[in-house]
């Protein structure tokens, strides 16, 4: 029946909804209001989880197998912060990595980075919290059933509304996502800060029991929580903006079936099971509510849910590796099946060691011995994994943690994505929403009445811009599936809040209502600007709830007849004032506008969409297309930022320290931000993105950017150094010999740890050029440059994921790095012969 | 009788007529999605509880139908308001087999007409289930309902039995002329 593991998993739909219940933690009762709470920004207490606890055993296995070939990130370079973000720190590995060839088997100075689990044995934190049934009753509507382990919200009837979904009298299946906010209480804030407390005690109490003292309430247990503080070693993954507006969202996967049934009164049951999680990745319990709903028409009965939420729960998701949000980003835009696979191993290789009982820990690392000889690791299904039998396997795919969840005694196989950006939620696919308000545009161009937040490109701009638009300036948007199940809507809700986001800005799942219908319209009506999915066309018959309409099955967009009007903001005004000769190139202002916006795409949209048309025609897949939205978007809130400066002389958007002494000091290439050709190219782009940044600021999404700005610049490498710009400027401008000299200079005397290699990496990703710009360093006419273009070609080669880069590299660049390698080797030779005894002590070792 | 619905949509593509919103109401249980599916297709369907709405578009003397069928559960009927705003014609479906809740029914109803976004729409009465025994006639409806009460609205009572297709040709005959009659359909 349902057993075998190929089932019906995806076939379903999501459809979705989103409530917002505020509630206490645990068992206590939460009263449940529809209305989002206004406090965003500024508090960041909706961390109610504690931080994740690693796995058990503690100690970090250094190199063992493939691993010990890839890893080798020297030791400093973890620790943190001080070392990869002060550039005085970072100058003095220079003097490590220099002496060139390759420092292959330097096992003293690099060490495998503790791997950490993004989801730990033994964490406090459950997969699922809650598992809800209701039913449409004939005589009273929709009832509330069972709630398992505890009642979610005193109201059970919003509940049970919403995992009832217009005419899912229908249809048999139906699927549906909403959110449930849940606002942190005093209680939990009060819990949050205990729990830090607790930690701090501990911290201070294992300092003075390594200073011999001894506390009386020392015990047992503190040995435990001790783990959790020992690894926190990479502290900037722990600080990383994630949360946003306070606590995180509840997210719902509800299943409905209605089952004719002749022996009930009016011939059917409509039943509905639910798993609320916190997890985003709410898809992959599909099947498992397939099976489990199934179960509940059998035996209605509590237990049924119990069997499932200790099903889903027992999941061990504990190999699968934190990864910081550099790595992330990494990972999400990469097609390569293996970045990062040395980090699951080393789950795996701590894993064994724990098993086996070895104390890695006692053997002092050294670089003469090999380590211990372990059972190997394969790739899950491959022939060797499957003829030994081992117990751990790495995935095939390293951006899909492999696991399986034991449902009546039938192993349910789940993939759990690695790399989870912000703002995406569940599954769902950019393509499809692309051009399922792409194609009807194509065959007959949609004309839009203007709007300067709006229509950016005149009465022809692409109606996926024109939702952009109206998601970046906060718009009312609503997505109408009248007769489609409603997990599509909530599919194309969950897709639009990814696609603005770009995983960079925030704020739009927050207010997305991946499901809903008229009864939480006076709620909905409440929120300042919403993402919602509907199926009722009585939403079309009401211009007055939305702004702009996205209807599914026409592939067309509606601007709403009584949308307010753009505001005259100080900001276009003073660009006008400043740029007399670009005003009338803004839309909207003027009446010869439209002709002329449209005339010109200032923007660079209309080319963007062509060419995201085309990947998608040419089967570019979705990575990449979400790559590209990704950096559309990054280039919008960097065009934004250079808006704020050119108008106002300053931007939050960008935190920087172009000025810092440390640079002005070494004569680094300063400069930020975008890079234009020149300055009418400037002008000219920032004409056509002036509304729209005008009606972007105010919103939630750039407040909350703001404060990730500035949140990120505190744990981001190489804070003197705009990465982006320096790459950009390589790629983008002509540069004489002493411009492209001083940004090499810089590449190379500042890139040296882990971090700093990821963050170079992320700016040159593997979908563009890689890193074809930095090469070119190799054939740069100054020998210096070349030289040092080269050794940081060896750290990146050297990376764990910069491997992958180098591997991409051109031939014809690969050749260039062999002849410099070659030729600095041979003046080496040269040079000490002549000066004997001057070797650097490095490169005695490695020889 | 029927066939004149199924062939009416032909006729509605030829001569392109103008499309009125009609709102169908009532209890749970009273026959409305037994109704709209017996005018769209002509077929009686074994329905079940609607969860939320059904809409569906027909023609019948050349005039389009957009007809709303709103789930009735207690609960869910403060929804109905929402379908207000535009609607031209309100067709209020009674279980005359169903003594006990005609009380229920006639709040309900009074409650829909005296909003001020239904003022000027056109009310259709069908006293369903004739063919259950101890059925409630027409007057008795009338009566029941308090429908003399309603000042400036024209309204009708016709005695239907949905499953049979019985009054709804009629009932949907009275509706017709009326609304050609309507300042708002260009009618005379």
């Amino acid at each position: 029946m349902m057993a075998s593991t190929d089932q019906p998993v995806y076939i379903g739909r999501t459809n979705s909804i989103s409530a917002f219940v505020d509630d206490t933690s645990g068992g206590h009762r939460r009263s449940v209001s529809a209305i989002p709470t206004s406090r965003f920004a500024v508090d960041n207490t909706g961390k109610s989880q504690p931080p994740p606890r690693p796995p058990r055993s503690p100690q970090p296995v250094a190199g063992v197998g493939m691993a010990s070939n890839m890893d080798r990130i020297s030791d400093s370079s973890l620790k943190g912060k001080s070392a990869s973000t002060n550039t005085a720190a970072s100058s003095q590995h220079s003097s490590l990595s220099a002496p060139a060839p390759r420092p292959r088997y330097d096992r003293s100075l690099r060490r495998a980075r503790k791997p950490r689990s993004q989801y730990p044995r033994g964490g406090t934190e459950s997969h699922v919290e809650y598992i809800l049934v209701a039913s449409f009753d004939i005589d009273r509507g929709p009832i509330m059933e069972h709630q398992y382990p505890v009642a979610i919200t005193g109201d059970e009837h919003m509940l049970a509304e919403l995992m009832l979904p217009d005419q899912a009298h229908v249809r048999t299946q139906d699927w549906t996502v909403f959110f449930l906010h849940k606002d942190s209480s005093q209680e939990e804030d009060e819990a949050e800060r205990r729990a830090k407390e607790e930690r701090r005690a501990r911290r201070r109490r294992r300092r003075d029991r390594a200073k011999g003292i001894i506390h009386e309430s020392d015990d047992e247990d503190d040995d435990e929580g001790d783990f959790d503080d020992d690894w926190d070693d990479n502290e900037s993954t722990e600080s990383e903006p994630e949360g946003g507006e306070g606590a995180p969202l509840v997210y719902v996967l509800n299943l409905v079936n209605t089952k004719q049934d002749k022996t009930v009164k009016r011939g059917a049951v409509v039943k509905a099971m639910a798993i609320c999680t916190r997890h985003p990745f709410l898809h992959i319990y599909k099947p498992l509510l397939l099976l489990a709903l199934e179960e509940y028409f059998k035996s209605p009965a509590p237990e049924t849910l119990s069997m499932l939420f200790d099903a889903v729960n027992e999941m061990d998701l504990s190999l699968m590796p934190k990864l910081s949000l550099l790595e992330r980003g990494l990972l999400q835009a990469s097609d390569n099946k293996d970045l990062f696979v040395e980090k699951f191993e080393r789950m795996i290789q701590a894993r064994i060691a724990e098993e086996t009982g070895d104390d890695v820990a006692d053997q002092p690392l050294d670089a003469s011995r090999d380590p211990p000889k372990r059972p190997g690791i394969y790739r899950t299904g491959t022939k060797a994994h499957i003829e030994t039998q081992a117990t751990y396997a790495v995935p095939r795919d390293t951006h899909e943690f492999e696991s399986k969840v034991m449902y009546k005694g039938i192993p349910i196989p789940i993939k759990v994505p690695v790399a989870v950006m912000p703002e995406t939620v569940g599954d769902f696919s950019l393509i499809k929403l692309i051009q399922n308000f792409s194609d009807a545009h194509a065959k007959s161009p949609q004309t839009f009445p203007l709007h300067p937040h709006l229509t950016t490109n005149g009465p022809t701009t692409h109606p996926i811009i024109v939702l952009i638009n109206a998601l970046l300036t906060q718009k009312r948007v609503i997505f109408l599936g009248h007769n489609m199940p409603s997990g599509e809507v909530a599919e194309a809700v969950l897709a639009a809040c990814a696609l603005v986001s770009g995983g960079i800005l925030r704020g739009f799942t927050r207010h997305a209502f991946p499901y809903t219908d008229l009864t939480k319209i006076d709620d909905l009506l409440n929120v300042p600007g919403f993402i919602a999915g509907v199926t009722n066309p009585t939403f079309e018959l009401h211009p007055e709830w939305w702004d702009i309409l996205c209807d599914i099955p026409s592939g067309k967009i509606k601007i709403s007849s009584k949308i307010e009007a753009a505001p005259i903001t100080e900001g276009l005004v003073y660009f006008q004032q400043q740029n007399p000769t670009y005003a009338n190139l803004i839309n909207g202002t003027s009446s010869s506008s439209s002709s002329s916006s449209s005339a010109g795409d200032l923007t660079g949209d209309a080319a963007f969409m062509a060419d995201i048309l085309k990947s998608i025609s040419t089967r570019a897949g979705e990575r990449v297309v979400r790559a590209k939205w990704r950096e559309w978007v990054l280039k919008f809130t960097r065009i934004a930022a250079a808006f704020e400066e050119t108008v106002f002389g300053a931007s939050a958007l960008y935190v920087g320290s172009d000025e810092s002494e440390t640079n002005v000091a070494a004569g680094v290439s300063s400069g930020h931000g975008y890079v234009w050709v020149d300055e009418a190219t400037k002008a000219k782009e920032l004409a056509g993105n002036v509304t729209r940044i005008e009606g972007w600021r105010n919103t939630r999404s750039y407040y909350s950017f703001i404060q990730d700005v500035a949140q990120l610049y505190t744990v981001r490498p190489l804070k003197g150094l705009d990465l982006a710009h320096l790459h950009d400027r390589l790629r983008s401008q002509r540069l004489t010999p002493t411009q492209s000299k001083e940004i090499y200079d810089a590449l190379a005397k500042y890139v040296h740890t882990y971090d700093e290699i990821c963050l170079l990496l992320s700016v040159a990703p593997e979908s563009h050029a890689g890193l074809f710009y930095v090469a070119l360093g190799l054939f740069h006419k100054d020998r210096d440059v070349r030289i040092k273009t080269a050794e940081l070609l060896d750290r990146i080669a050297e990376h764990e994921a910069g491997q992958h880069w180098w591997r991409q590299l051109s031939r014809f660049e690969k050749l260039a790095y062999v002849r410099i390698k070659r030729e600095a080797e041979q003046e080496k030779m040269k040079g000490e012969n002549g000066l004997n005894g001057f070797t650097p002590v490095d490169t005695k070792r490695i020889s | 009788m029927g066939a004149a619905f199924s062939m009416s949509s032909l006729f509605g593509k030829l001569f392109g007529s103008k499309e009125v919103r009609i709102l169908m109401l009532g209890l749970d249980a009273a026959g409305k999605t037994t109704i709209l599916y017996k005018l769209k297709l002509n077929q009686t369907m074994t329905t079940i509880p609607t969860v939320g709405f059904n809409v569906e578009t027909f023609t019948y003397k050349n005039i389009k139908f957009n007809m709303w069928d709103v789930g009735g559960q207690d609960k869910i009927r403060p929804l109905w308001r929402h379908y207000y705003s535009g609607t031209q014609g309100l067709v209020f479906v009674v279980d005359s087999s169903d003594h006990a809740r005609i009380d229920e029914a006639r709040t309900e109803l009074h409650r829909i007409i005296n909003d001020r976004e239904m003022a000027d729409c056109l009310l259709l009465v069908f006293a369903n289930k004739q063919d259950v025994a101890g059925a409630m006639k027409p007057h008795e409806i009338t009566e029941k309902l308090q429908l003399a009460k309603l000042k400036d609205k024209l309204w009708f009572v016709q005695p239907a039995i949905a499953t049979e297709g019985e009054g709804l040709t009629e009932g949907f005959g009275w509706l017709s002329d009326n609304i050609k009659k309507m300042p708002k359909y260009g009618g005379k």
